[in-house]
């Protein structure tokens, strides 16, 4: 499976390294956003209303894209590419990988076995997404009136790859065959479809003359930390409505400062509870062919570690 | 979560303010004089661009500059009276598409930048033309 990642991952770049030097759709820079950590074009942990790559109503455009998210113990690479069709609608596909500390996983064999075993090697949840966005109407950036919006909704397929990967201890022994990470914490199921509805607006000159985007997003969701922890659990199987949001002003042609939010419901509890996601960005826009993102995350709780907060990386690619 | 309540209330306090505050945007860009620049140099541009040349062939480059400085004058609050064809009118012979749309506005943007307009003022301005796009794009009936 690692061979399997490395090569879609060569032939993404490939592809990006090839492509670079032509400009693929007509829109104005900045505008397509970025790559989300779930492949959605948006801001980093949100779906925009805007459709991926610069395509005008003419025109077809792709974006791939590369991220990287450490908060210490948990490090989350992700990476995939989307495909806008007629500033109309988006396909895209990303996978990510979360990597999981030895020491977190030790923690959890202490708990379970109550101080019998107390060393553990880390691991590694793979989630699949597959997302599709349709803007269903207006223009964010040429809307007639001030209160004007454009308007998409969205949905993105979930698959947790490993709802059922053993942890192993380090005698490479495996006490709990079959369970992974996710059901250990109360999860029920290992895929589900979030639904999303997005409204997202640049007000030129909005902000001392410069430009200010804002984006709110609803959305509908089962699963627990993103998915990667599953979708679920055994007193919750029914759809929860999360509030999503970004705010962004662009100071320069090429660069935009912002924050984000996203309200997660705590569905597990325990070790896995959740809390609202924040984020501070930055994203530089050098030209259409790519942008570069940073971002200080905080993630609010993850299993033993209380406060994750780190940073996010994220390179994205027009095609 | 404190920092994007702050960030989002320091928004909600200007952002509208200056959204509305162009009464000295057209005195402070420099009047009729930078106007006529920006679109001279924007005309020059676009008349080259081979994605846009064809459409603009029958079209008088000296009226056309005249028609959108008079135009973007009035709509920055200066005190210019734009007295020609409505928007969809004059677009109403030859499709625009919004990939052409949008390389005209790039065309302008650079324009506006080369002739020292702030970023700030550039926005601003396009502010006050970016409604006008429904009515520029697929304005032909058939």
């Amino acid at each position: 499976m690692r061979a399997q990642q490395r090569s879609v991952f060569a032939a993404i770049c490939l592809l990006a390294t090839i492509a670079t030097p032509c400009l693929a759709g007509s829109r104005l820079l900045a505008t397509g956003g970025i790559s989300s950590f779930e492949g959605s074009a948006g801001g980093g942990i949100t779906p925009w209303a805007m459709i991926a790559g610069y395509s005008s109503g003419e025109e077809i455009a792709a974006t791939a894209n590369v991220q990287v998210l450490d908060t210490g113990e948990y490090q989350l690479k992700t990476f995939g590419a989307a495909i806008g069709f007629y500033d109309r609608v988006e396909l895209s596909v990303q996978r990510q990988t979360l990597d999981i500390s030895s020491g977190v996983v030790s923690n959890v064999f202490n708990l379970l076995t109550a101080g019998a075993i107390d060393t553990a090697p880390g691991t590694q949840i793979n989630q699949d997404i597959v997302g599709l966005k349709i803007r269903l109407a207006g223009d964010a950036v040429y809307a007639t009136h001030w209160w004007q919006a454009q308007i998409s909704a969205g949905l993105q397929y979930k698959k947790n790859r490993d709802f059922d990967t053993s942890l192993a201890i380090s005698n490479g022994s495996v006490p709990l065959p079959g369970i992974g990470v996710p059901p250990l914490l109360g999860a029920t199921k290992d895929k589900g479809t979030d639904f999303y509805l997005s409204a997202s607006r640049l007000w030129l000159g909005g902000a001392w003359g410069n430009n200010v985007l804002a984006n709110v997003t609803a959305r509908m969701t089962k699963a627990n930390t993103f998915g990667l922890l599953g979708f679920e659990s055994a007193t919750e199987e029914d759809y929860q409505l999360e509030w999503e949001g970004s705010l962004a002003i662009l100071p320069s042609p090429s660069l935009a400062v912002g924050v984000e939010w996203r309200t997660q419901s705590n569905k597990l509890g325990g070790l896995a509870e959740e809390k609202t996601v924040t984020d501070f960005f930055i994203a530089y826009f050098p030209d259409k062919n790519w942008s570069l993102t940073a971002a200080y995350v905080d993630l609010g709780s993850l299993p033993f570690e209380k406060s994750a907060t780190g940073f996010y990386l994220t390179a994205t690619v027009n095609l | 979560m404190k920092t994007v309540a702050l960030f989002f209330s320091l928004f909600l306090l200007t952002g509208c303010n200056s959204l509305q505050d162009n009464k000295s945007l057209y005195d402070d860009i420099g009047g009729i004089k930078t106007l006529d620049k920006v679109f001279g140099l924007s005309l020059h541009k676009i008349y080259k661009d081979p994605l846009l040349a064809d459409k603009f062939k029958d079209v008088p480059k000296r009226h056309l500059r005249l028609m959108l400085t008079e135009q973007t004058c009035e709509l920055i609050g200066g005190p210019c009276v734009y007295d020609g064809m409505s928007m969809s009118e004059a677009h109403s012979e030859a499709v625009v598409t919004e990939a052409e749309f949008y390389r005209l506005v790039e065309h302008v943007q650079k324009s506006m930048r080369q002739i020292g307009l702030s970023f700030q003022q550039e926005n601003l301005i396009l502010a006050k033309l970016a409604p006008l796009k429904e009515q520029i794009v697929y304005q032909v009936k058939d």
